[in-house]
């Protein structure tokens, strides 16, 4: 392998990114094709999540992967299937299918840190160098301290006025996930939280994003443009990745990372919806939050099934919240836009 | 109303078979039996999937077990537009279309009151994502245990091993909830009668390769996915030879309906009505075998009962990548002198459908006729009777300029 890192890509957060940067790699989170063609339809059922198609047009219409090399996840349905038309039409260096367990319990962390040994090991042997002890203890303590950055800034988004515009964070933890390093971070505004509102102004209404996978600040500007601040992004790519620790005094690393990476924050895959309800109602007090945007990829069933049982306690609980599906490119910016400012008018009034 | 629907089916069907005594009646009357015990006040009653999960653990005690997809996904069967309203209550609350109307279905049912009581709620990982999800809501909105056993996509020690450990626990579950200790012998001689039954029924799948194939395709694909529920019970084995003696006779007695066309049925067959048996019976195509509707389990060790329950989750055509579903397509197509295969195309059925067009791909290299058939298993506004019949009608035009 050369000076210049090798990138490898990976499409899930349960993905541990220690090992990849343990052999050597840069973990690249893969967003797939800003535009949705039929590439992926030719090949896939049309009824997939959007991300999960986005990723396959990119790499079919490229006529291959442009990584050095993939790792898939067992996250869901979706991403098994994926794994299958992947490995049949799209030209790739090297793919890995990770096992990620469904639970969290004991036995399915010790059988996921069998799982990521085994990982290491061919990740090592792909890239040339391999994975020990003290390379992987390492990657442990970057990674730490990158996500802590962000974490801090997350922490910071509590309070009023606030801090960072919520479309501003997000994006600069999309940087981090593309393989930016902690380089770019910064902990000031760049910009106001709304057009033409000034930093630290009047008290303004707070709106949580909560859902799943996002490579796109569509949302957060609209929430934004509409006057309200957005404090937390509580989706793969937001708080829920940055919030992971792994335990670095750990005997063993790869029990370790098993730990961290079942353990909380889980995603809906993995929580049971009550825990994931748990999560938000802990986020709307911590961020001093007026309103919810749920939203969810199309087709994504991990999280669609959710949406009932969420709605329901929200409104239980007079948490006034607003549900969004999206198509991951938000081509139908306009509709939602003007939901989300009915929504914002709403909480304001 | 489920338990009324399953009493009145229950008697009914007892009535059919006193006049005409046929395995396939016997197996739904075992069906409706099972659900309508589920309503008992003095009965353990422990919700699982019956075509994924390994019910020689569940018949090893003495639990009443009820899979709420196929309690709920039966009423189409006789009146697809009161499905639709139920499935409107869960739509109301947000459950989008999207969902698969299996648990669109289920969870209006429970909506409205009516499933019976859970003590336990188990489901596997692999039949699907949408099974385990509902599971746990479900679990929520009655205040009891869901446990989700989780099959890794491929067969290792430390699968086996992962798996039978979370088959212990589970037996560990349905100890506390049932206050009936796990005798281990039991177990090992529902596994014994497991495999009995499964002998049996390779013997049918035996008689499925004869033409004109002697019994009828659709209960055969249905026993495959329902059957399981008798899994470690004699019944089963005794069912599967009623169905084996019926077949023989037919041969012997030469009433077998003339055949022109066989086809293999991949994923699920639809369970509200549909034009699909009348046009095969009209164009006299059979459907000989469903993908699931194999031994692909092969014979289980007794002696190491959990291990053995584990390997057989995790051989499931559906479990791991797609090479595994591949190879008993594949062999099917080899073993069963086919004219055509069908892929059914349920609505928001992800694992089963995403990699049709590879199947298809593979068909093509095999010059095997294939077609990929859009509707829904329960939802009557997903499903279009014309298009149905034209995509079929296509399909056995093509079968046909190949005979
Ligand atoms: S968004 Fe949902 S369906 Fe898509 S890859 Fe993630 S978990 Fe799977
Ligand atoms: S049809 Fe597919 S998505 Fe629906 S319940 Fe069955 S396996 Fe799950």
């Amino acid at each position: 392998m050369s000076d210049s890192k090798a990138k490898m890509g990976y499409f899930c957060s349960l993905v541990p990114t220690e090992i990849i940067a343990a052999a050597g790699y840069e973990p690249v989170w893969v967003k797939g094709k800003a535009e949705m063609t039929a590439a992926a339809d030719a090949r896939m059922y049309p009824n997939m999540c959007p991300y999960i198609k986005s990723l396959f047009t990119d790499a079919a219409e490229a006529g291959g992967s442009a990584f050095d090399g993939l790792v898939f996840a067992r996250s869901c349905d979706g991403v098994r299937r994926l794994y299958d038309v992947w490995q049949a039409y799209i030209p790739s260096k090297f793919t890995y299918m990770l096992e990620v367990p469904k639970n969290a319990d004991d036995l399915a962390v010790t059988y996921f840190a069998a799982q990521l040994r085994d990982f290491a090991s061919q990740m090592g042997k792909a890239s040339g160098r391999e994975v020990t002890v003290p390379t992987l203890r390492k990657a442990i303590k970057d990674a730490n301290a990158a996500r802590s950055k962000m974490r801090e800034l997350y922490n910071r988004q509590s309070a009023s006025p606030l801090p960072m515009a919520g479309s501003e964070l997000f994006m600069q933890g999309l940087a981090i996930l593309h393989g930016d390093g902690a380089k770019g971070i910064t902990a000031t505004r760049k910009k106001p939280v709304a057009e033409g509102a000034a930093a630290g102004s009047r008290k303004k209404t707070r709106v949580m994003v909560c859902g799943n996978v996002m490579s796109r600040p569509d949302i957060f500007q609209m929430i934004e443009g509409s006057g309200a601040d957005v404090p937390v992004a509580d989706v793969c790519t937001g708080l829920r990745f940055f919030e992971r620790i792994v335990d670095e005094k750990g005997d063993d690393p790869f029990l370790s990372l098993a730990e961290a990476y079942l353990g909380v924050p889980r995603c809906s895959r993995t929580a049971a919806p009550a825990e994931t309800y748990a999560r938000i109602r802990d986020n709307v007090n911590r961020y001093d939050v007026n309103g919810v945007v749920l939203t969810a990829l199309k087709f994504c069933d991990q999280q669609l099934y959710d949406i009932p049982y969420l709605l329901k306690k929200l409104n239980d609980d007079g948490i006034p919240v607003l549900f969004v599906e999206n198509d991951y490119v938000f081509k139908d910016k306009d509709r939602i836009r003007t939901r989300v400012e009915a929504f914002v008018e709403m909480l304001e009034s | 109303m489920l338990n009324k629907f399953y009493t009145e089916m229950k008697s009914s069907l007892e009535a059919a078979y006193q006049q005409k005594p046929r395995a396939a009646i016997r197996v739904t009357i075992q069906l409706a039996s099972t659900f309508v015990e589920a309503y008992r006040a003095d009965k353990n009653v422990v919700w699982t999937s019956f075509y994924s999960f390994p019910m020689e653990l569940l018949a090893a005690f003495d639990v009443t077990p009820f899979d709420f997809e196929i309690a709920a996904n039966l009423l189409p069967t006789f009146s697809a537009d009161a499905a639709v309203e139920i499935m409107n209550r869960a739509e109301e609350v947000g459950y989008s279309t999207d969902i698969c109307s299996y648990h669109r279905l289920a969870a209006g049912c429970d909506m409205l009151g009516y499933m019976p009581r859970a003590d336990l709620l188990l489901s596997s990982s692999y039949f699907c994502d949408g099974k385990a999800k509902t599971n746990k809501t479900l679990a929520d909105r009655c205040g009891k245990e869901a446990i989700t056993l989780d099959i890794p996509n491929k067969i290792s020690r430390e699968s086996v091993d992962y798996v039978a450990g979370q088959l212990r626990r589970i037996a560990g579950r349905i100890e506390s909830i049932s206050g009936q200790k796990l005798d281990l012998e039991r177990l090992r001689e529902c596994i014994r009668v497991s495999n009995r039954a499964r002998r049996a029924y390779e013997q049918l799948a035996d008689l499925q390769k004869v033409s004109p194939f002697p019994y009828i395709g659709v209960p055969v694909i249905n026993m495959s996915i329902f059957g399981n529920m008798l899994a470690g019970k004699e019944i089963q084995e005794q069912i599967y030879l009623e169905i084996v003696e019926e077949s023989r006779k037919k041969i012997m007695e030469g009433r077998l309906t003339p055949e022109k066309y066989r086809v293999l049925w991949l994923a699920w067959f639809p369970v509200q009505p549909t034009v699909i048996r009348q046009i095969f019976r009209k164009n006299g195509v059979t459907i000989v075998m469903g993908e699931l509707a194999r031994n692909y389990g092969g014979r289980m060790d007794e002696s190491l009962p959990f291990e053995s329950l584990a390997l057989w989750c995790l051989k499931n055509p559906y479990v791991g990548t797609i090479e595994q579903r591949l190879k008993g397509i594949n062999e099917i197509i080899d073993e069963y002198n086919l004219d055509g295969v069908v892929h059914f195309s349920t609505d928001a059925c992800r694992h089963s459908c995403a990699a049709q067009k590879l199947i298809g791909d593979v068909m093509k290299e095999r010059n095997i006729p294939y077609l990929v058939l859009d509707g829904d298993m329960s939802d009557k506004r997903k499903y279009s009777p014309e298009r149905t019949e034209m995509l079929l009608e296509n399909f056995i035009g093509i079968m046909a300029g190949r005979k």
